[in-house]
């Protein structure tokens, strides 16, 4: 039963990560420059799950496997006084829509709050079994 | 001699029961682990036939000359191997909801019922299983 704590514990792992890059894209969801100074927004990034959890080496439980780069285009905004305009006059801003990202933390934050209520399930039925020893 | 003791009388199914519960408790804490994992498919195991093959041993232990006493056999299927102490569990897996489009076919309310009535028979066996040993401990002790 101790295992699927371990289970449940990998899912908090995973969604915290899930959130962090979730919390990456919306804090960016309007950087155009990169460190150069140069039109280079910041590109959309997924948290890719996969299950089983390589931490413990269990077939159970999930991990983040790869947070990948979202490939889709940049949104062009006309802005022709911009100095970082191209010659028609647009800028590149992240391919981030602020929305998907709302919803997407909902869904984590329902995923997270699920595991902890296994969590609390696991802890219960072990407690039940320890009183057998009292 | 000693071992006889927890033998007899509920005991021995008691201790079946927390080992299922125990089991199946792993297999939905993965589901709900893997609630947005693409590709996964939901792992449950089956409350009906485990009881069957419990019902199956209760009975037979009926029939001998000590009906509620001594071990009870229960026969291996393909989703349960009964060890001595300990049960080996193949989950099976579920497909009883739409597939989403990330291919995984969770159905969240279900496992978290599944959850809740596994947690609650788990503590209900332990309970069970708690008023047997305080009877033999009454029983040792020889005093009230």
């Amino acid at each position: 039963m101790f295992g699927a704590l371990d289970t449940s514990t990998s899912a908090l792992v995973a969604n915290r990560i899930r959130m962090e890059t979730v919390a990456a894209n919306v804090a960016n969801a309007n950087t155009a420059v990169d460190e150069n100074g140069e039109n280079n927004p910041f590109r959309r990034r997924i948290a890719l799950l996969s299950s089983g959890d390589p931490a413990t080496g269990k077939a159970t439980g999930v991990h983040v496997q790869e947070i990948a780069l979202d490939q889709a285009p940049f949104r062009l905004r006309y802005e022709p006084d911009n100095k970082l305009a191209d010659e028609n006059g647009y800028v590149k801003y992240p391919n981030i829509n602020s929305i998907y990202e709302q919803v997407n933390a909902l869904e984590i934050s329902r995923a997270y709050e699920a595991n902890i209520q296994a969590a609390e399930a696991t802890k219960a039925m072990m407690q039940s079994a320890l009183r057998l020893l009292a | 001699m000693i071992s006889e003791m927890f033998q007899s009388g509920a005991m021995p199914v008691l201790e079946r029961l927390a080992q299922f519960t125990g089991a199946r408790h792993a297999v939905i804490a993965d589901n709900i682990a893997n609630l947005s994992t693409p590709y996964f498919r939901p792992k449950d195991l089956s409350v009906e036939k485990f009881q069957r093959q419990l019902r199956k041993a209760v009975d037979a232990r009926r029939a001998t000359a000590t009906p509620t006493a001594g071990a009870l056999n229960l026969s291996d299927t393909r989703e349960f191997r009964f060890e001595e102490d300990r049960l080996d569990a193949t989950p099976e897996t579920l497909d009883e909801n739409i597939l989403f489009h990330d291919r995984n076919n969770r159905d969240l309310e279900r496992i978290m019922q599944d959850l809740a009535e596994n947690t609650l028979a788990h503590n209900a066996t332990m309970e069970l299983l708690k008023n047997e040993l305080d009877l033999l401990k009454t029983a040792i002790r020889e005093q009230l």
